[in-house]
Parts: C-alpha cells; sequence; structure tokens
C-alpha cells in the first residue's frame, strides 16, 4: 500500500517535472516523435517566408540611420542617427491631425467594411433562387477588377459638379455640391467606394464558409419552427463564426495599414484636412526633394508597431471570449 | 525573440556578402595618357571622333535612360546611331519606362551592378547633394577640360554655372537641360469668346468698348469683364435653349499653366503657385501682402457670383480641355493657349492682363525653371569617364541640341540647310504628325538651346513662335523690371534640412485656406490676421523658410 | 403591412412560378418580411454595382471628350470604337496577357501548394511547436524591412528581371494561410483522421486522399484569392522588371494609363494625345483586365456546392 502511494507520488511528481521541461525528452518529445512529419508540410512556406520576409527585415535598422540607396546598412560608414527619426515625426506640427486622420479613415472603414461582406454574404445564401444568387456573386466580384486610377476617374465623373449625382441634385432643384472640395465629404466617399469595391470580393470567404453548412440542420430547424431569420442566427452564423473571428483579428491588426495611392488620387487643397493622412504625408516629404529613408522607414516601423499592439489586444479578447485566437 | 534576430541578422549577413560579389565589371580602366595612346583619344576638335576605331571597338559604356512611351529605343535612334559615327564612342543605352524609372531610380543606386550614368536622371538638388557627400557620383566639374563645348557654356553663362554649382564643395555633379524659350515665366494668357463679348456689347450690357475693339489685345477693367461675365451667366449665349450651361470665366486652379494667378494681378501681386517671387533683390511671399486679401475677396466674390464657374477649382487639365470641345460653353479661360482647349479657337481673343479695381495690370510671374538641374549624373565608379565625358559634351554643340530635341537630320531635318545655315523642317510623312515624329525620334535630355540656337541653327515650331508673339505683346510688357522669378537655387545639406521639415506644411496651410476662402465667400479681418501669424509662427515655419532662400539667392547674385 | 406585402407580391413573380412546389414548409409572415428585406437590400446592392459596371461598357466605346466632358450616362455617346482598335492593335497588349497568364498559373500553383500544406500543419494541435509557427507567420503581415532590402535579397538570388522575381516572393500569404488553416480546423473533424489515422494510411496519403477533397471549397478560394491577386498586381513587375517583353498586362496597362502624367518633352499636343490615349483606353482597360473572374467564378461556385461534403462529414 505504501509501496502504491510512494509510487503515485513519484508518477505526480514526475508529471510536474515533465510539464516543467517539455524541451526534454518528456511530451514533447514523444509528440515530437510521433508528429515530426507535419514539420514537412511546413517547409516550403516557411522557407519562402523566410528568404523574401524575413531576410529583408534587417531594413528596420534604416530608421535609426541617415540613409540613402546604396549606403550599406551595417558597415562602416553608416551613419547612425538614433531616435532621430522618430523624434522628429513626433514633433511635427501635423502628427496628432495625421493619426487622428489616419486613425477615423481606417476605424470608420473597417466599422462598414467588416460587417458589410458578412451580411452580403448570409442575405446570397438565404436567397432560394439560387440561380440569382450566383449571378448576383459574380456581378459583385466585378468593381474588384477597376484599377484605382480608374476607379478614382469615375468618382470624379460621378461626384464632380457636373456629374451624374450633381445633375440629380440640380434636376430636384438642389444646389450643386462639390464632394471633391468638402473636407467632411471626403471620408464617406472614400469608404463607401472602397467597400464598393470590395464587399462582394470580401465576401467570397464566408460564402464558401457557408457552403459547409449541413443542410439537414436547416431542415431540422425549419422542423422546430424556426424562422429564416432565427436559422440565419442559430445555424448559419455559428458555421462561420470561427472564420469571421479570424478575420476580425486580423483585420484589427491590420487597421493603420492604409496605403497612399488612392488617398493621393481623391485628395484636393479644398479635402487636405481630412485627406493627409500618415502614408500619404511621408509620400510627400519624400517628394519635396531631399531623399529621406530613414524618416520613411522609421514612420513605417512605427506603423507597424501599433498594428501589432492592436492584433495582440484583439487576439486576447478573442481568446477570452471564444476559442478562437491567432495563437 | 533574440534568436530569430540573430538567425536572420545571420542570414542577412550571408545574403549582403553575397550581393556584393555578384556580377562584377571587367572594363579596363586607363588613363587619360593610355587612352590618348591607345585609342587616339582627343577632345579638342569638336567636329573629329573621340576615339579611334579600336575605342569603337573596345571601350563601351552603359547609360541608364528612360524614355517616352512612343520613342523608339535608343540604340535604334538615328541620332544616336549619327553619333557613334560622329565620335566612335560606343554607348549601350538601357531604356525603361517613365513609370518604372521612377521606381527603379532608388534601386539602381543599391545594386552592384550600376550602370555607368543615367540620362534623364531627374535628380533633385538634394539627391544630388546627399549621393555627392557619399561620393557616389563623379564630380563632372573636375573633367571640363575635356569638355570644350559644356565649359563654354558655363564661361558665357555664370548664372546657368550658380545653378548647377553644388554649394558645399563647388563641384559641379550633374549635366543641365538648357532650353530658353522664354514660354514657361508667364504661363497663362486670358481668352475671350469673340462673339459673346460682341453679343454683349451689343445689348449694352457692358460701358466703354465697342465693337471693333474686340480683337486680340482688348484690354477691358475688371469691371467691364465682370459685366461681360454676369451677361454671359444669365444669357443663352451658345444658343441651344439652355440658359444655365455657360461657363462665364473658366481655369484650372493650381495647375501649372491655365490658373488662378493672373487674377491676382488685378492687385498688383506676381503670384506663382509657390506664391515666392523675387522683388527688388528679395525674396518674398505674396500670401503675406494685404493685397493679397483684397485680392481674394474680390476673385471670391466672382466665384460666389457665378461669374468664376466652382468647377474651376476641382477639374483636372484633362476634364476642362474635354469640355472645350463640341457646343460652345467657355466664355473666358486662362489657358497656354486657345488652340488646344476650344474646337473654334478662331472665335478667341488674347486680352491684355484685366485691370484691376485700384489700376493694377500685371500677371503671374511663375517659378518654372528653364534649365533642369539634375538630367544626367555620371556614377564615380564608370571607367574612363573622359570618353563618356567628352561624348556627352558633343550634346551641347547646337546642331546636335537641335536633334536631339527635335530629332534627326533625315528624318526631320532636310541634309540642306536653308539661306541663313537653319535647318530645315522635313516634309511630314502621311500618316504621322510632326508631334508622333518628334517624339519617336527625338531623345530629348540634355542640350543646350538657347537665343544662338535660335537665331542660327534652327527654328522654334511654329505653335511655340505663336506663343511667344503673343506673350511679348500681351504679357511680359505688364511685368514690372524688379520682379524676377526664383531660380533654380543650390542649398546646403542643413538648408534642405529646414525645407524638408517645413514646405510641405506650408504648401498644405497656404493651398488649403486659399481654396476655402476662394470658394467660401472670401477670407474675413480676423481669419486674415489668423493666418499670417500662424504662417510666420514657428510651427509653420514661413519665415525659416524664407530666409534659407533669401540666402540661396544671396548667394546665386553675389559675384562668384 | 399590407403595403409590404403588396410589394413582395409584385418583386417576387418569378421566383414564386419557380419553386413553388419545393417549399415544404409554408413561408411564415416573419419568413415573408425577411426576405422581402433581403431582396429589397440585395436589389439596392444590385443598381449601384451594375450601374458602374454598365456606365464602363458605354463609357468604353463613347467618345473621350463627351465621357469626360460628363455628357456619358445613360446610353453611349458618339460611338467610337477606337479604344478597343488601339487595343488590339497594340502588341504589348497582347504580350502582357500571355504573360500574365503564365505567370499567374505558376503562381497560382505554387501557392496553393504551400499555403494549403502548411495550412494543413498550423491546424493540426499536435504540430510541433505550433504557437512559434503561428507567430513566425504572424509576424510577416506587420513588419517588412522596406523595398531596397527587399531589391537587395531578390537580387542576390539572381532573380532580378526573370519571372522568378515575380512568381516566388509572395506565395505564402498569412492572411491567406490563417484562412485556411481556420477552414481546416471547423471544416475536418478529428474523428475522419482518426479513423483514416487506423486505417494506417500515412500523413501525405492522407492529406491528398481524404482531407483535399473534401476541402475543395477552401482550395477554390485560395486560387480565386492568388489567381486574381496576381492577375491585378504589377508592383514586383514594374521593380523587378526592365525587359518589356516580359511586362504582365498589368503594368502595360498601367503605363499606358500613367504615360501622360511623366511624359517629358513633347508639346501641349503631344502631351494631350497621350492624355486621350489613356483616357480611351481607361475603360477598355477594365474590360479587358476583368474577364478572367467571369470566366472562372463558376467554376469556384461549382467547388462551393461540393463543400457541401464537409459539412456531412462532420461528426
Amino acid at each position: 500500500m505504501e509501496k502504491i502511494v510512494q509510487s503515485v507520488a513519484e508518477e505526480t511528481a514526475a508529471a510536474t517535472e515533465r510539464k516543467k521541461s517539455k524541451f526534454a525528452n518528456g511530451k514533447f518529445a514523444r509528440n515530437f516523435k510521433s508528429n515530426w512529419t507535419y514539420l514537412l508540410f511546413l517547409i516550403p512556406a516557411v522557407v519562402v517566408t523566410f528568404v523574401f520576409a524575413y531576410i529583408p527585415i534587417y531594413g528596420i535598422l534604416i530608421a535609426f540611420q541617415d540613409y540613402m540607396p546604396g549606403d550599406s546598412i551595417m558597415g562602416a560608414n553608416t551613419i547612425w542617427v538614433g531616435f532621430d527619426n522618430f523624434t522628429r515625426f513626433f514633433n511635427d506640427y501635423m502628427f496628432w491631425s495625421l493619426m487622428g486622420n489616419t486613425f477615423l479613415l481606417c476605424i470608420l472603414g473597417f466599422l462598414i467594411g467588416f460587417p458589410l461582406p458578412i451580411l452580403v454574404a448570409l442575405m446570397l445564401h438565404s436567397t432560394k433562387n439560387k440561380k440569382l444568387s450566383k449571378f448576383l456573386q459574380t456581378v459583385f466580384n466585378g468593381p474588384h477588377f477597376i484599377s484605382l486610377v480608374v476607379l478614382v476617374g469615375m468618382l470624379y465623373l460621378f461626384f464632380g459638379r457636373y456629374g451624374l449625382v450633381n445633375n440629380i441634385i440640380d434636376a430636384v432643384g438642389g444646389d450643386r455640391y462639390s464632394f471633391f472640395l468638402e473636407s467632411k465629404a471626403f471620408r464617406p466617399l472614400y469608404i463607401l467606394s472602397s467597400n464598393w469595391q470590395d464587399f462582394g470580393w470580401s465576401s467570397i470567404i464566408y460564402l464558401a464558409a457557408l457552403s459547409g453548412v449541413d443542410p439537414a440542420q436547416h431542415e431540422a430547424a425549419t422542423l422546430d419552427g424556426a424562422s429564416r431569420f432565427q436559422r440565419i442566427l442559430h445555424v448559419d452564423f455559428p458555421a462561420i463564426s470561427s472564420i469571421v473571428s479570424i478575420m476580425l483579428i486580423m483585420s484589427i491588426g491590420g487597421l493603420m495599414g492604409v496605403g497612399y495611392e488612392k488617398v493621393l488620387l481623391m485628395q484636393t487643397d479644398g479635402n487636405i484636412d481630412t485627406s493627409e493622412i500618415i502614408s500619404t504625408y511621408v509620400y510627400k516629404k519624400g517628394l519635396t526633394g531631399l531623399p529621406d529613408q530613414g524618416y520613411a522607414t522609421a514612420v513605417g516601423l512605427f506603423n507597424s508597431v501599433i498594428n501589432l499592439a492592436l492584433l495582440f489586444i484583439a487576439n486576447t479578447i478573442s481568446k477570452r471570449f471564444s476559442e478562437n485566437s491567432l495563437f | 525573440m533574440k534568436k530569430v534576430l540573430a538567425t536572420v541578422a545571420i542570414g542577412c549577413a550571408a545574403v549582403v556578402a553575397l550581393a556584393g560579389c555578384g556580377g562584377g565589371d571587367h572594363r579596363e580602366k586607363n588613363s587619360v595618357e593610355e587612352l590618348v595612346s591607345k585609342y587616339g583619344y582627343q577632345w579638342t576638335d569638336p567636329n573629329a571622333p573621340i576615339v579611334n576605331a579600336d575605342g569603337a571597338r573596345e571601350l563601351s559604356f552603359n547609360v541608364y535612360s528612360s524614355k517616352n512611351a512612343s520613342a523608339l529605343d535608343y540604340n535604334d535612334m538615328k541620332v544616336m546611331e549619327d553619333l557613334f559615327e560622329s565620335t566612335n564612342v560606343y554607348v549601350n543605352w538601357e531604356n525603361v519606362s517613365e513609370t518604372i524609372y521612377k521606381e527603379q531610380k532608388n534601386l539602381i543606386f543599391g545594386n552592384g551592378n550600376k550602370p555607368d550614368a543615367i540620362y534623364h536622371a531627374g535628380m533633385t538638388a538634394g539627391e544630388i547633394i546627399k549621393y555627392a557627400s557619399r561620393k557616389v557620383l563623379l564630380p563632372i566639374s573636375d573633367y571640363l577640360e575635356y569638355m570644350p563645348n559644356f565649359k563654354q557654356i558655363l564661361n558665357d553663362r555664370p548664372d546657368i554655372k550658380k545653378q548647377i554649382t553644388n554649394v558645399e564643395d563647388g563641384k559641379i555633379y550633374a549635366l543641365p537641360r538648357i532650353e530658353e524659350m522664354g514660354l514657361l515665366q508667364n504661363p497663362n494668357l486670358l481668352f475671350l469668346n469673340k462673339e459673346w463679348t460682341k453679343q454683349a456689347v451689343r445689348a449694352n450690357a457692358v460701358s466703354g468698348i465697342t465693337e471693333a475693339q474686340i480683337e486680340d489685345g482688348l484690354a477691358l477693367t475688371s469691371a467691364q469683364m465682370e459685366s461681360i461675365l454676369i451677361y454671359f451667366r444669365d444669357h443663352d449665349m451658345n444658343g441651344n435653349g439652355n440658359a444655365r450651361d455657360e461657363r462665364p470665366m473658366n481655369f484650372v486652379h493650381n495647375n501649372w499653366q491655365g490658373n488662378q494667378c493672373d487674377l491676382y494681378g488685378m492687385f498688383g501681386l506676381n503670384d506663382n503657385l509657390e506664391h515666392r517671387v523675387i522683388k527688388d533683390g528679395k525674396v518674398t511671399y505674396t500670401v503675406t501682402d494685404d493685397a493679397f486679401k483684397e485680392a481674394t475677396n474680390y476673385i471670391a466674390k466672382w466665384v460666389s457670383d457665378g461669374l468664376i464657374d466652382s468647377v474651376s477649382f476641382e477639374q483636372s487639365q484633362d476634364n476642362f480641355l474635354a469640355n472645350g470641345k463640341g457646343a460652345e460653353i467657355y466664355g473666358a479661360f486662362y489657358w497656354w493657349e486657345s488652340e488646344t482647349v476650344v474646337s473654334n479657337p478662331d472665335n478667341y481673343i488674347v486680352c491684355e492682363p484685366l485691370v484691376g479695381p485700384n489700376g493694377d495690370q500685371t500677371i503671374c510671374v511663375s517659378n518654372n525653371p528653364e534649365v533642369s538641374t539634375g538630367e544626367l549624373i555620371v556614377f564615380s565608379g564608370c571607367p574612363n569617364p573622359e570618353v563618356l565625358l567628352t561624348y556627352f559634351d558633343r550634346y551641347y554643340m547646337p546642331e546636335i541640341s537641335a536633334q536631339i530635341n527635335y530629332g534627326p537630320i533625315g528624318i526631320v531635318y532636310e541634309e540642306e540647310k536653308d539661306e541663313n545655315g537653319k535647318l530645315v523642317q522635313k516634309e511630314i510623312p502621311a500618316g504621322t504628325t510632326a508631334d508622333e515624329l518628334r517624339l519617336q525620334n527625338a531623345p530629348f535630355g540634355i542640350c543646350y538651346l538657347s537665343d544662338y540656337a535660335w537665331e542660327n541653327v534652327v527654328n522654334m515650331e511654329p505653335r511655340a513662335q505663336l506663343r511667344l508673339e503673343r506673350l511679348e505683346k500681351y504679357a511680359t510688357p505688364y511685368v514690372p523690371a524688379t520682379v524676377t522669378p526664383v531660380p533654380n537655387l543650390q542649398f546646403t545639406q542643413a538648408e534642405l534640412n529646414t525645407l524638408n521639415q517645413y514646405e510641405n506644411n506650408i504648401d498644405t496651410y497656404i493651398r488649403s485656406n486659399l481654396l476655402k476662402w476662394l470658394t467660401k465667400g472670401g477670407v474675413s479681418e480676423s481669419d486674415w490676421t489668423k493666418f499670417k501669424s500662424e504662417l510666420a509662427s514657428n510651427r509653420v515655419g514661413l519665415n525659416a523658410v524664407q530666409k534659407v532662400y533669401q540666402d540661396a539667392y544671396d548667394r546665386f547674385v553675389a559675384e562668384n | 403591412m399590407e403595403n409590404v406585402f403588396q410589394e413582395n407580391q409584385t418583386a417576387q413573380p418569378v421566383e414564386k412560378a419557380q419553386k413553388p412546389k419545393k417549399r415544404r414548409v409554408k413561408e411564415s409572415k416573419g419568413d415573408r418580411v425577411y426576405y422581402i428585406v433581403t431582396y429589397i437590400l440585395l436589389g439596392l446592392l444590385a443598381a449601384i454595382v451594375i450601374y458602374p459596371l454598365y456606365f464602363i461598357v458605354i463609357a468604353s466605346f463613347s467618345s473621350t471628350d463627351a465621357v469626360l466632358a460628363g455628357k456619358v450616362f445613360l446610353y453611349p455617346v458618339d460611338i467610337d470604337f477606337t479604344g478597343y482598335v488601339k487595343v488590339f492593335r497594340r502588341a504589348d497588349i497582347w504580350i502582357g496577357y500571355a504573360n500574365t497568364i503564365w505567370y499567374t498559373v505558376a503562381y497560382t500553383a505554387l501557392s496553393v501548394v504551400f499555403t494549403l500544406t502548411a495550412a494543413w500543419a498550423l491546424s493540426r494541435k499536435t504540430l510541433p511547436l505550433r504557437k512559434f509557427w503561428m507567430f513566425f507567420f504572424t509576424l510577416t503581415m506587420f513588419f517588412g524591412g522596406g523595398l531596397i532590402p527587399f531589391y537587395n535579397v531578390v537580387s542576390s538570388l539572381n532573380m532580378v528581371n526573370t519571372p522568378w522575381a515575380i512568381i516566388l516572393p509572395g506565395t505564402v500569404s498569412a492572411w491567406n494561410l490563417f484562412m485556411a488553416k481556420t477552414f481546416f480546423q471547423t471544416g475536418v473533424s478529428d474523428s475522419i483522421i482518426e479513423a483514416a489515422e487506423i486505417d494506417g494510411a500515412n500523413r501525405f496519403r492522407l492529406f491528398v486522399s481524404v482531407i483535399l477533397p473534401i476541402s475543395m471549397p477552401i482550395v477554390a478560394v485560395l486560387t480565386l484569392y492568388y489567381a486574381i491577386g496576381q492577375w491585378n498586381s504589377y508592383f514586383n513587375a514594374m521593380i523587378f522588371l526592365q525587359d518589356e517583353k516580359m511586362f504582365p498586362l498589368q503594368l502595360v496597362l498601367k503605363e499606358i494609363l500613367t504615360a501622360s502624367e511623366t511624359t517629358t518633352g513633347g508639346s501641349g499636343e503631344t502631351i494631350l494625345e497621350q492624355f486621350r490615349l489613356a483616357n480611351q483606353l481607361k475603360y477598355v482597360s477594365v474590360i479587358i483586365s476583368s474577364l478572367p473572374v467571369f470566366l472562372l467564378y463558376p467554376f469556384v461556385q461549382k467547388y462551393f456546392a461540393q463543400g457541401v461534403l464537409v459539412g456531412s462529414l462532420k461528426d
């Protein structure tokens, strides 16, 4: 009896020990032994990612340098400037307005742009006329193929002073409105056009997820007297909830990463109060004639850090409230 | 995390090391004596070959260049082939498009296999000074001995020399493109619809002018213009049954040409897009002048009254030009010329600058330079740079400059010259336009076309001549002698840092306020005071920038 | 409420005519309201998507000046096919088309394989060092070294001015990877794997013959996302390619559309001519570059229908 007790005690001790050192020949080793083949699946992706994404990361050092193309990044002649590039950005008198504009543009875009494809996918999935649904899916993808130059050109044509929208306003007796010269029209115009362009495209992933819903579940729910709307809530949505949370986490992590191209194309003297964002500002600084790679890299790094922080927050919250998380 | 970084660092080091030994240039470097003895290198006679047949075979240079989308590959251009014939210097052109060049420009500098030179380099003064400080660029001024034509230009034209000389070490790192036609300084002309104006006069809508006066050179006061525009606004001028599609006055706000700046001339301001001119030797900002406020309010009233079409502030140049075609809707407009804007240019007359309410009559003085400073750079690693520079020096000879800019003898010009010794335009082959032919066959780039060339070598294009005549009559006489554009200036690195810190913010601040005022009824007294004090503050930094420009300008005008 | 029902009657006659027999349970009031709202919303969305697309089509064969002057709204004005004629005559566009097709096929094949295999591994809880790998891929979504080091890496692999510079670097997108991983996690139940492992199938055979066939929806989505991503991209080509014979379609089009902005030299007339060409080709370019999705998407949809399998095998 004593022996048994002793051996049990020994075993628990060993178990804790194993837990502590899972890198020793304990659980980890055993797991490794039986599951190392999974690592083979990872090889191509890891190699490509390491070569093309990790090796170039040394370029982050440029953020701490006065760098010109051709300079060596870790050489004897490298001009180190410490946090100069960062402080210059933080002390710029535009800093807070840039942060505000960038953040507002992104967060508003996200608030509309994230749920819209999900709603569209749920709606398309729920229609009874499958042909119509397929047709609409195809049509909704169309705008994704319009290049930015053409898209913004069309915006100017439709929302310009003598464009379609203003002609309608004029016809019903309103005053023509210069959408492109008004600060307050910029964000709606930008966000709505972006969403217009991509809601169909982004809904594909949810449609794919919805295709995995078992029709039997719907039938059962219908027999239980669930309405179509209730079935969406209780059958369809749960089926896509995990992909929704992953997409949510990743979107939040990419929140501040808005590029300069489209904003710059839409920017006018009239809306610059709201349309000057971090990326356009850095881009324009680069055009003033004094190339400043270090500054641009520093701002980019700052942006990445914010995004990474956002990702961690989103991930932690998601982990706490559901089982879905990135890592 | 640390481990990851360490691995990354090792990986990078390996890659960087690899990149370092890649490629490799196996061309021989020769001293000038060797060049002379081996290849018969000579630079004194600008009409004889630079090197002999051996040199043509054994020496070669790689020059990277962007090219216009319609241009032939430079290796296949007749100008280039002719140059090889006459100089024996073999240049291998690596052409990319302009869009691509913009993206690849920075990458070329980091590449192990750099070309020997970049043509159409489009280097800014800031880039040149920073690359020069890193010894990446060849100091071309050390080789002036081998560049007789260019040296002559520098001797004749100290103003050009000043524009391209680095202030920190007194050297020249880039060759310029100089095309002095005198067209750029005043980029606007005021055009007025002849027929419509006659109607307005007949209807007695405007006092003080008769129908007979309505021809090129019409001088109008701002009050008369206002009456005419009101008449345009209120009547169905083009007779299409719609009295609301006429656009009394039109332009493209803040465009490099055809902009609003001439309107400020009504209040005695020589405005431009930067709002910066030289007045009595001082760098002056028009936006700090109270006349600017007055003018803005005056123009804003025209806008709110619908005399200036609000679309002027949002349209692009394409929209502006497209609207000029088809049914006539433009009353008055500012543009470079009328021919490109409207389908019926004969119906539009050129006006003198408007005379303002206080009797002022002047126009925009723009800072568009006629000398592009960073057109060609040579990398310091280039072997035998003397030969390459002597070769490029030939581009500055008047007859070659003309061919570089307009196309070669044999395609664009006749072999025979006219009685004045000038090049004669060939007949254009059916199916192409003069412009297409020129774009296809002329590389543009470094050249020197100045008074001498216009008088002795080549005629300006007819359209350029027409515009020049118009400018001489209706623009240049109204620019005060004391006002000049700000020339290309050279800055020190410290000065460039100041500009980099403030200029973009100043520009944004002025632009956004100006647009607000012009489109929303003008500027109040308190807003104006606030604007001026904000500009002068350290946050926006106009004073600091003004000082930088003043210092640089003082150096520019100083004797040596 | 009465009114709403009437609208319903008029709004969906087709619907009713087509499938009255299939309906096993009679539609409740709530369902009707739901469908009305859904169809109205979808109708609105369809309208705001279809009109601009329709505009692109009519603008592509209207006169450029008429389009720019805002005269084209409902029907083409001054019909003019020069845009199309110019496109068909331009050899570079066709070369670009061919290049794009081959870059897209190669890139998509590699990407889908790399992503699916990695996603499958990441979706297994027993993968050694799983958290580390997740973190490894996550980081790439945020930190890049910028263009210059990236260029140097590609250049040191001697891939500059080769198709590899376009095909290889972007083959694994963390975003798509995590999407696929989530799919495997939720769509493939452990019981299938356990069953297969008892059968003695090794992991590769398991993946190819059991997992892939029931994961066609995600394979289809990845194919579509990667293929169209590559189809629409021009940036890598713009940085790494010098030889115009290798340019993909989007870069050729971008060159044409932006040529007018960067013209050196040339008189006003020339610049105008290039503007005109750019404007003429604007809308034609959308049409020729969006063709593939209209060809590809129906196939993808077919796999969505098969995706039902995943659900039925689940538990």
